[in-house]
């Protein structure tokens, strides 16, 4: 069920006698929809481009006109290529563990057990749990001196001193990551729980007789006809993932040196907390072209067949 | 091959009984694992939340208080917090009726009619639920200040819908497109106006979808926090999202009563999976792209 609401494709009817007709009618039902769409939302995707070609200061509040300044600027800036590195390394990171643990755990419970369901409802438990309320767990988590993960690290004797895992700029990345995959990982088990129940019983079986070992058979049998459903996941999960404002901004603020900042912090940061509005409104057009791809591929596997 | 499988089964029944327990072992050793790594999150968020200040937190630290007290809880409930809570709640009411209204007259529309130009729209709105909000909030923002709405619910509220309307519409497409036209059809013929068929057979049988489609964005708009981050500066109008750092300090971090406010700030969210499983499953699959 889950699987079909998430990747539902929409038939229209060929032909609707009675129904389809009725102009009037249907412009006055998709009219509000279509102004609060076109209002909040495309006019704000436009004056984000126009924004960009203008430079503006707390200072100046008159917008100036500066061209493709900010753009040049940027791609001289070593800033906009750590933010470029650090969001990718965020995002394929994120992604690829969350669907490799949610792919593991969804064959790991997918069994005829008693009280799996039990066992399925609490594991899904941190896809559940408010963003922000994560993200302030996981900063208490890695908490140098109160954390449960340096006191469980110190007590068990992997490591000798306390670390700072989010004050540190070599492990602040990391221990983001670790974080929304904690989080996200659910996510993607229900999806595969979804579409591993959906694989065909008969040609695992055909495969077994053949001789094919369960790991074969998986390889081989049920990720095959999982394919679509995986491709739609990681198509949604990078998105996602690319656009995580949450985890970051509570846990370290793009910090320490800037070492975790991604496009959605490092825009915030310089619109709200600096108020140079047209420099963060190139970062804004850049992310919306670094996503275009996926966001492509994303609608053509919704609208396949609409 | 077939009959040498055979052959081998039979010839080391034990072995193969030896082996389905060895993995029925690992199985469920597996599964503790997990359910370790998922729980004790939680289980130190709860521990944390009930530890009263008198026993400090330690290395190693005890995984459950001695003395356990609610008394963070109290101390969090302070009449700020409450504000936020109601704040939340009215944001988040009006904008799941806001775009559950506007949105289903747009699916029933897009899925009932055939209008030129109808496909197109529907790409177009589509396309903007994949928008980042991110790119859109400085323009947004830029908007609310010019009319003035700043730090004011609407302000949240116009801004929650360019999260949810797109969505929606998609979603509830989706479940109105699995209705049979029949029924209204054959209303339409017994003298029915098209509003009658709308709102007396379409919307009662949509409203499971309606029901998916709201918990979604009821589990949403509750935990969003970029636009609440921007938009609101007064501690009147800020929401839970927000209000939930009041104590992180300048100078330090009240773990006791922020981990209380945590698990206060989750439980209506809890609650709602717990009792309405299927519909959040269902919602929050479908939009997946917004979380």
């Amino acid at each position: 069920m889950t699987t079909q609401s998430l990747a539902t494709k929409h038939r229209q009817p060929r032909k609707a006698r009675g129904l389809g007709s009725g102009r009037g009618l249907a412009l006055l039902f998709v009219a509000p929809s279509v102004l609060l769409v076109g209002l909040l939302m495309y006019t704000p995707m436009v004056q984000a481009f126009i924004e960009s070609l203008h430079a503006t200061a707390f200072l100046s509040p008159q917008p100036e006109f500066v061209g493709l300044e900010h753009y040049r600027n940027m791609l001289r800036d070593d800033t906009f290529w750590r933010v470029v590195r650090n969001s990718v390394t965020w995002t394929l990171a994120v992604v690829l563990f969350q669907n490799l643990l949610g792919l593991a755990s969804a064959v790991l419970l997918n069994q005829n057990l008693p009280g799996q369901g039990v066992v399925r409802t609490l594991v899904l438990l941190p896809w559940v749990l408010p963003g922000v309320v994560t993200a302030l767990l996981w900063r208490f988590m890695y908490d140098p001196q109160l954390g449960l993960v340096n006191s469980l690290l110190l007590s068990s004797g992997l490591i000798n001193s306390a670390t700072g895992w989010l004050a540190e700029p070599n492990t602040a990345m990391a221990a983001v990551i670790l974080a929304a995959v904690w989080k996200g990982f659910p996510f993607s088990m229900v999806i595969f729980l979804a579409a591993l129940q959906g694989v065909d019983e008969q040609q695992l079986e055909a495969a077994q007789l053949d001789g094919a070992n369960p790991w074969q058979r998986f390889i081989h049998v049920t990720i095959p006809s999982m394919s679509a459903i995986i491709r739609l996941n990681l198509l949604l999960t990078t998105i996602f993932t690319f656009n995580y404002f949450d985890m970051i901004w509570v846990t370290t603020r793009g910090g320490p040196l800037d070492s975790t900042h991604i496009f959605p912090t490092e825009i915030f940061e310089l619109g709200f907390g600096q108020g140079r509005f047209g420099e963060a409104a190139a970062y804004g057009i850049v992310s919306v072209l670094l996503l275009a791809a996926f966001a492509i591929l994303y609608l053509r596997e919704l609208t396949q067949d609409a | 091959m077939t009959t040498s499988t055979m052959k081998m089964k039979r010839s080391r029944p034990t072995s193969t009984r030896r082996r389905k327990r060895g993995q029925l072992a690992l199985t469920l050793f597996l599964q503790a694992v997990l359910l370790l790594i998922v729980l004790l999150p939680f289980f130190w968020m709860l521990s944390v939340s009930l530890k009263p200040a008198s026993e400090p937190f330690a290395i190693p630290a005890r995984l459950w208080p001695e003395n356990p007290t609610l008394v963070n809880y109290q101390t969090a409930f302070y009449p700020e917090f409450r504000r936020y809570f109601f704040n939340s709640t009215l944001v988040s009411l009006a904008t799941m009726a806001i775009s559950i209204s506007v949105g289903l007259l747009a699916a029933y529309s897009f899925s009932r009619f055939r209008v030129r130009g109808f496909k197109v729209l529907l790409v177009a709105i589509i396309l903007a639920q994949m928008f980042p909000v991110a790119t859109m909030i400085i323009p947004i923002y830029k908007i609310m200040r010019r009319f003035s709405l700043l730090d004011t619910y609407p302000a949240l509220i116009l801004a929650y819908i360019t999260i949810t309307l797109p969505v929606a519409i998609w979603m509830l497409l989706g479940f109105i497109g699995n209705i049979p036209k029949e029924l209204e059809e054959s209303a339409l013929v017994e003298g029915a106006t098209r509003l009658q068929a709308f709102w007396r057979i379409a919307v009662p049988l949509a409203r499971p979808g309606i029901a998916a489609t709201a918990v979604w964005i009821a589990v949403v708009t509750w935990q969003e926090f970029i636009f609440a981050l921007a938009f609101t500066s007064s501690r009147e109008m800020r929401t839970v999202s927000v209000g939930i750092s009041d104590f992180i300090g300048q100078y330090g971090i009240r773990y006791g009563e922020l981990m209380a406010s945590s698990v206060m700030v989750s439980l209506p969210i809890m609650v709602v999976f717990f009792f309405l499983q299927r519909q959040f499953v269902a919602g929050l699959t479908a939009g997946a792209s917004k979380g």
